[in-house]
């Protein structure tokens, strides 16, 4: 009776194999489909909430370019201008049809996300593009770094539970944790940048370099990207490594981990095989999730390190009011973002095979 | 004969804030070689807290008190498994001594493959990959489980599956000892008959040595050549499921046996009251609030374990000579 039942329970195994690659794909496929909506949804937000800001840019515009230049005001000639200005925009048709055509050109256009008011008229997208690899390289590379410093010494603190050094790592981290990120980074200009002069603390590189394939315009380069990549590292890595402790800590109460040991199993695979296999597959959750709260602090951090990325350009778009460039930067930022997490979350299956049921 | 476990004196309890409280009280007993030992009680009477002294998976804030266990090595030494070295001991485990632990259900890794963590303690004891695979194919056999299992991964099995595994990863090494507890408890009736039988037949095959943990004397009357019946963290009477079964000496036996469904039905009066926790265990007899027979002496002084006529062994003042006489 015992054979029975278990070959039976096994006969089901020939097509386990296929049913599971079926699931993987369906998988892959909703979460796809979902990525897209959340696009939608993203691009949708973002194109209402500048439409209904009150006050009309081009207005605020105009007075702007004005009064910088010193001029009398000229009622009929500014209403001219602006109305010419509202063509060129596409700001004369209802909202709903202004909205169709945006997405038309976003969708259908190449990206085509309008001219920069201020700067017309380059593209925004243009100004996008140029400022993008600044912000992509200081977050994708600080935040995988933090990641992988933080699952590391998340694993070791949690492994050494009881011991003192580990104690201490806790609190710390939760002090650094907590620390806004603006602070950090003020911190590190102050000592490492000005009282110690360590490191360089603004600007992308040498004020005398220009951009170029050599050694010294490349180590100059890298050297300017310390501390900013360092302030997000000391932060979000903080937050990785107690995640990380709080994983390894509930996965050691786990049956398993006894049965483990008790199969006289050294330490260290009972650490590599159960302990920290298991605790790896929430913290790459952890890291799609973290991904999105994360890409403000960058900008903040550009901006305190003068450095020409996404954020210098959202703050300079917005002390000139100029809503199609602030729009662009925060798709841009939600594009980044929203792919990032979908490329973490379809890397998820492979680590977990319980996934593949549960997605 | 010499037995193959020999617990004397063990002692367990829980860390508090200030002090132990103490969950096993002197626990001594002899496990022979080739026996199913049942140790049966009502639950949260320190069976699982027995079981993971033995085999030394106490994790805070359970701590050891005091006590020796030793087990007796195929070559004729014995070891003191509380006094060796962390590493000589996992040299002996699933060589010598192999557990199934409570919640067999929950003690597979969920993200390896079942392949893989029978194998990984027969390649660390020093067998190639494919002699581990081998042995686990064999160990599969013994419980009627296929070799196709080894590429699954836990949650494609069944709770009976799961539990089939555990005891082939368990007897894969053809340990001299198993300590199994609540084996058979999450499963249905059927399921559970079958992996009893197949735990006696390993037993047969194999020459294995089984204690058997669990709180169901239907279980224990089965398939166990003695029990131990434990009550509020002591043992209160050792003997022949046999014996026991036909005329239990222990008041607290005799009420477990009572307790029992007989065929024709009716219930014979139960136990009143509930098991103490090891934060109220009563002075003197630890069963004395709920004993029918209780008097004066078992209030203070806590009765030993006395050995009886033919192998019986019991821990109640009825059955001390000395009390007997100043009676
Ligand atoms: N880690 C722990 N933390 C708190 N209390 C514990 C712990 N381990 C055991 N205990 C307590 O010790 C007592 C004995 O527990 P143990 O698990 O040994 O009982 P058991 O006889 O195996 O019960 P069951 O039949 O329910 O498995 C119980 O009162 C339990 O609450
Ligand atoms: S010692 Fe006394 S109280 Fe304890 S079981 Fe025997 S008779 Fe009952
Ligand atoms: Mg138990």
């Amino acid at each position: 009776m015992a054979t029975d039942s278990a070959t039976r329970a096994i006969k089901t195994d020939e097509n386990r194999d296929a049913a599971g690659r079926r699931e993987i794909y369906l998988y892959a496929l909703r979460r796809f489909g979902v990525y897209l909506f959340t696009l939608w949804a993203a691009i949708t937000v973002a194109f209402f909430i500048f439409r209904l800001v009150p006050g009309d840019p081009m207005n605020i515009l105009l007075g702007n370019l004005t009064r910088a230049e010193g001029r009398q005001r000229d009622k009929a000639a500014e209403e001219a201008i602006i109305a010419q200005y509202r063509q060129i925009f596409g700001m004369d048709d209802p909202l709903p049809i202004q909205y169709l055509n945006y997405l038309r050109k976003a969708v259908l256009g190449g990206l085509d996300l309008g001219p920069s008011f201020v700067e017309y008229p380059a593209q925004t997208k243009d100004l996008v593009f140029r400022r993008m690899p600044w912000t992509i390289g200081i977050f994708t590379t600080s935040v995988l770094l933090a990641w992988i410093a933080g699952t590391g010494l998340g694993a070791l603190i949690g492994w050494l539970q009881r011991s003192r050094l580990s104690r201490l790592a806790v609190v710390l981290s939760t002090l650094l944790q907590i620390t806004p990120v603006y602070l950090v980074a003020l911190a590190l200009i102050i000592y490492v940048g000005y009282s110690w002069r360590l490191l360089p603390a603004g600007g992308p590189y040498a004020r005398h370099l220009q951009p170029a394939w050599t050694w010294e315009f490349i180590s100059s380069l890298l050297t300017h990207a310390i501390l900013p990549m360092l302030s997000n590292i000391i932060v979000i890595g903080a937050g990785f490594t107690l995640g990380m402790r709080a994983l390894m800590i509930s996965v050691l109460g786990e049956d398993y981990l006894t049965f483990a040991r008790a199969k006289g199993l050294s330490p260290f695979t009972v650490l590599k095989d159960y302990a920290f296999r298991n605790a790896l597959i929430p913290q790459v959750t952890a890291l799609a999730i973290i991904v999105g709260a994360t890409l403000n602090g960058t900008f903040i951090i550009e901006v305190l390190f003068q450095l020409p990325g996404l954020g210098t350009l959202f703050v300079q778009a917005m002390g000139l009011r100029d809503f199609n460039t602030m729009q662009a930067v925060v798709l841009f930022s939600i594009f980044a973002v929203l792919t990032l997490t979908l490329i973490v979350d379809l890397a998820l299956p492979l680590l977990d095979p319980r996934v593949r049921r549960t997605a | 004969m010499p037995a193959l476990l020999e617990i004397r004196g063990l002692s367990a309890g829980l860390q508090g804030r200030r002090a132990i409280t103490q969950v096993i009280s002197q626990i001594d007993l002899d496990v022979q070689a080739g026996e199913i030992l049942g140790v049966v009680g009502e639950s949260g009477c320190g069976k699982s807290t027995l079981a993971t002294a033995i085999m030394r998976l106490l994790v805070p804030p359970q701590v050891l008190q005091s006590g020796s266990i030793r087990l007796r090595l195929a070559a004729g030494e014995t070891v003191d498994l509380l006094a060796i070295s962390e590493s000589e001991l996992r040299a002996l485990r699933w060589r010598h001594l192999s557990y199934i632990p409570q919640g067999s259900m929950n003690s597979l890794n969920p993200v390896l493959r079942v392949g893989r963590q029978m194998m990984d303690t027969l390649i660390q004891h020093g067998l190639t990959s494919g002699e581990a695979r081998a042995r686990a194919i064999e160990a599969l056999e013994l419980v009627n489980l296929e070799r196709k299992l080894l590429d699954s991964y836990p949650h494609e099995l069944s709770g009976g599956m799961r539990q089939r595994v555990i005891i082939a990863a368990a007897v894969s090494m053809r340990p001299a000892l198993i300590v199994a507890d609540e084996l058979t408890t999450a499963l249905d009736v059927v399921t559970q008959r079958q992996i009893l039988q197949e735990l006696a037949a390993i037993r047969d095959e194999l020459g294995a040595t089984i204690l058997l943990i669990t709180h169901d004397m239907g279980v224990v009357a089965q398939i166990a050549d003695r029990v131990a019946v434990m009550y509020a963290g002591k043992i209160a009477e050792l003997g022949s499921v046999h014996g026991i079964f036909e005329a239990p000496r222990h008041p607290y036996s005799q009420g477990l046996i009572g307790s029992i469904p007989r065929a024709s039905g009716q219930r014979v009066e139960g136990l009143p009251g509930e098991a103490p926790s090891p934060w109220n265990y009563p002075a003197g007899c630890r069963f004395h609030p709920r004993c029918p027979k209780v008097f004066d002496l078992c209030r203070e002084h806590a009765p030993e374990l006395m050995r009886q006529d033919s192998g019986r062994w019991a821990a109640c003042h009825l059955y001390d000579d000395e009390v007997a006489a100043h009676a």
